[in-house]
């Protein structure tokens, strides 16, 4: 059936798409927000880790379910195989109303000014697509300067001398830190370096008529028992709800972006809540389902004018796959560090994440969440370490409150085979093609994490550690729950999906508002780049629109 | 009172609840010294065999072993209709009565019956491979004994240490043990 017609759909109610949805229907554009999940709130799943959305053994609380979803993964021997969302394989995100900033750890970085120019502070990176981002820094500042007010960030730059210039400080006062994150913090400034408290989209102080942070231990993974984690769902999309104009449709799939006999994009076809197949005319349509899904929809969208998808006439829509080369130390103490104060990610440092001599990019440095009991008990071990019986768990009672972990997400070098494709012969649910993904890292990917992963050890070493160890990536793909790239932006339509800003080349109404838009993935958690994104693809949209352009 | 000793509180009260319906109804009387809790998928034997391997990956002492926590409980309701790990109802059904026999051969003896130091032997032989390509192989097919191991391993930590609510770490003795 064929819905009434409206000025916008955006496809996806994750960070970018909650973001646009607020700013188009603000300024008064009729939208339809689809998302494919539904509202996963705390009640839903309490503090269960066996599917929470970190390590999710059993099932992914915060979507997408096992019974309809699958990939094909393809790894470094060639080797295809179906994959379920509670596999690591996966790569999955989230797919709920909100995506991952329900569930997030709510790490809230801006990219440095370096980040945006990698190839200008690197030069060519032999087997990369290495490039600068088409806009800098200081373009996106103010928007990472919204995302901070109107999602709620609490932190304090000052005391990161590397922190990128801002006009505006934090809404909120950074996080005190717990024991664990006192030693770390003390032992980083007698080695020189210097800790501050991460920027968390979490309450320091009541903000947005919300509560202040519980501390509770089971935050990464998990909806907050108290509401005190800012994500979407609870700030921008309610907000575009509330303003008459955006219209919410949960448990509705897209299934296709829909193009006339002119090549003009006319609306999306979806699945509704009872698999029924329907129709949303529509005057533009801004993506933004994840590096993963925004591509695969591209890709899946056929016709006359677009035989290779649409956008991807240069065929760049899904390559540059990028996630985080994670790599880190871990460490045992004589006495506890733990005291069960959460979410634990607390202390960090950016004194690695560029001009690492003989090195490409770096990372920032953080010490790790808590980790819950089981998640304890299956990793977290010197190498060779018992895995069952009475040794395993002697060593979950004596170390489970005296261990220490700092992990660092290390930007990778982009490359042209990392991609995500559709299968030919998988399908979903709903007769879909499934997205394949397939991939690897380059060799300086893991050189760069060998010398970040020495730091972290040394780190635990100053603070006391008596027994460490380093954690090094494999060579396969990363995309998972950093998942971006895969439609990134340019000023060459040749060598870039969407212009600067998101536009995608060539198809004049088809925007792309997600992690998909990164030229390359910075040495940090990526969401609050995403939403700053999300808000400045929105306001060229908004400008436009109010100065007659239809696009 | 934090929010997240409330949350504690709560599912505490889930948990009580949870046990009372399960003493209630399911328990029934049995040999002194065996667990003879009826379950849905596996048989006595093969549920003695679980509890067997339970306290193997995770040996009483202070704390209560993985067969007194309940992972052989945890197990049988994943693999059960309604369970999450509904797909391994096979590979439990027909890897335990092997991993069972496959000793005789060797030591003559059935696993059930092994002393403690074979016990721990055999496993260690079988998780590392040993038994993957030998006579014993037909009993275990199509499943490889190594890898059951590692995905029995894997499934007894998670009934251990994860949320009682999904049947094990009874009374959150984990969470005590680890001081969480
Ligand atoms: C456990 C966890 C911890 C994390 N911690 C951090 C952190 O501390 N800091 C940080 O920066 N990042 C963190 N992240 C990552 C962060 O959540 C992601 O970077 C961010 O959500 C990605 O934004 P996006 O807009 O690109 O996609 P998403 O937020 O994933 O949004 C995409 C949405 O589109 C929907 N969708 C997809 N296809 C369709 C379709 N066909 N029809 C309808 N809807 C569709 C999806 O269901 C989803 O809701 C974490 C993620 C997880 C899961």
């Amino acid at each position: 059936m064929e819905k009434k017609r409206v000025n916008a759909v955006v496809v996806g109610a994750g960070a970018g798409g909650g973001v646009a949805a607020k700013e188009l229907s603000e300024a008064g554009l009729s939208v339809v927000l689809f998302e494919r999940g539904g509202l996963v709130t705390h009640e839903d799943h309490g503090n269960d880790e066996l599917t929470a959305q970190r390590s999710f053994p059993l099932a992914c609380a915060f979507g997408p379910d096992n019974e309809r979803y699958r990939r094909v993964y393809r790894d470094l021997q060639g080797n295809e195989r179906v994959v379920l969302p509670n596999e690591w394989d996966y790569q999955n995100n989230a797919a709920c109303v909100g995506s991952g900033t329900v569930c997030y750890g709510a790490m809230a970085w801006r990219f440095m000014e370096e980040d945006f120019k990698m190839k200008s502070t690197y030069g060519t990176v032999e087997g990369s697509t290495l490039e600068d981002w088409p806009i800098s820094y200081e373009d996106l500042e103010p928007y990472y300067e919204k995302a901070e007010w109107e999602i709620g960030v609490a932190g304090d730059d000052s005391i990161n001398p590397y922190a990128p210039w801002r006009r505006k400080p934090h809404p909120m006062p950074a996080f005190h830190h717990n024991r664990e994150a006192r030693i770390l913090e003390s032992a980083a400034k007698d080695l020189g370096y210097h800790p501050f408290s991460i920027p968390m989209l979490r309450n320091s102080v009541p903000y947005n008529g919300r509560r202040v942070c519980a501390h509770v231990r089971q935050c990464v993974g998990f909806a907050c028992p108290v509401d005190a984690k800012n994500g979407t769902q609870n700030t921008v999309i309610p907000t575009a709800i509330e303003t008459g104009n955006c219209e919410l449709k949960i448990h509705c799939k897209v299934a296709e972006l829909l193009t006339n006999d002119q090549g003009r994009l006319t609306g999306v076809s979806y699945f509704d809540e009872n698999d029924q197949k329907q129709i949303q005319p529509a005057d533009i349509i801004v993506l933004a389902a994840s590096a993963t899904e925004t591509p695969r929809l591209m890709l899946n969208s056929t016709s006359k004018h677009f035989p290779n998808g649409i956008g991807n006439r240069y065929d760049w829509v899904g390559r540059n796959l990028q996630g985080h080369a994670y790599c880190g130390a871990d460490g045992l103490f004589e006495h506890e560090v733990y005291t069960g104060e959460g979410p634990g990610a607390s202390v960090a440092i950016c004194d690695f994440n560029h001009h690492n001599e003989g090195y490409v990019g770096g990372a920032m440095l953080a010490n790790e969440f808590i980790k819950l009991p089981y998640a304890y008990s299956s990793g977290y071990r010197p190498p060779g370490s018992a895995r069952w019986g009475q040794e395993h768990k002697d060593f979950q009672k004596r170390y489970y409150r005296r261990n220490a972990s700092i992990r660092g997400p290390v930007q990778e070098m982009p490359n042209y085979e990392s991609r995500v494709q559709v299968s030919r012969e998988v399908r979903d649910h709903w007769g879909i093609p499934v997205a394949k993904i397939s991939g690897y890292k380059l060799d300086e990917d893991i050189q760069t994490a060998e010398f970040i992963a020495d730091k972290a050890e040394k780190w635990l070493q100053a603070a006391g550690a008596v027994e460490t160890w380093k954690s090094i990536p494999g060579k396969g793909v990363s995309g998972s729950q950093h998942q971006a790239g895969t439609c990134r932006m340019g000023d060459d339509p040749q060598t870039s999906v969407t212009n600067k800003y998101g536009q995608v080349h060539g198809v004049d109404n088809l925007f792309i508002a997600d992690g998909s838009l990164h030229v390359t993935n910075g040495g940090f958690n990526p969401v609050l780049t995403i939403m700053a994104l999300g808000y400045w693809v929105s306001d060229y949209i908004v400008k436009e629109w109010q100065h007659g352009n239809r696009f | 009172m934090t929010p997240d000793d409330l949350l504690n509180n709560v599912s505490r009260r889930t948990f009580l609840k949870i046990s009372a319906i399960w003493t209630g109804g399911a328990w029934i009387v049995g040999i002194p010294g065996l667990s003879s809790q009826s379950y849905d998928v596996l048989t006595r034997e093969e549920a003695d065999i679980m509890d067997l391997l339970a306290d193997c990956m995770v040996p009483p002492d202070d704390f209560a072993g993985g067969k007194e926590a309940g992972v052989t409980n945890f197990i049988d309701q994943q693999i059960s209709r309604n369970g999450y790990l509904t797909e391994d109802r096979d590979l439990y059904k027909t890897c335990l009565p092997a991993l069972n026999r496959t000793p005789l051969k060797e030591y003559k003896k059935h696993f059930l019956t092994l002393d403690r130091d074979a016990r721990i032997e055999y496993l260690k032989k079988l998780e590392r491979g040993f038994y993957d390509h030998s006579t014993a192989e037909e009993i275990w097919e199509p499943f490889i004994p190594s890898h059951f191991f590692a995905k029995m391993r894997d499934q007894c930590l998670m009934g251990f240490y994860g949320s009682p609510k999904h049947g094990g770490n009874n009374n959150y003795v984990s969470y005590r043990m680890i001081r969480f």
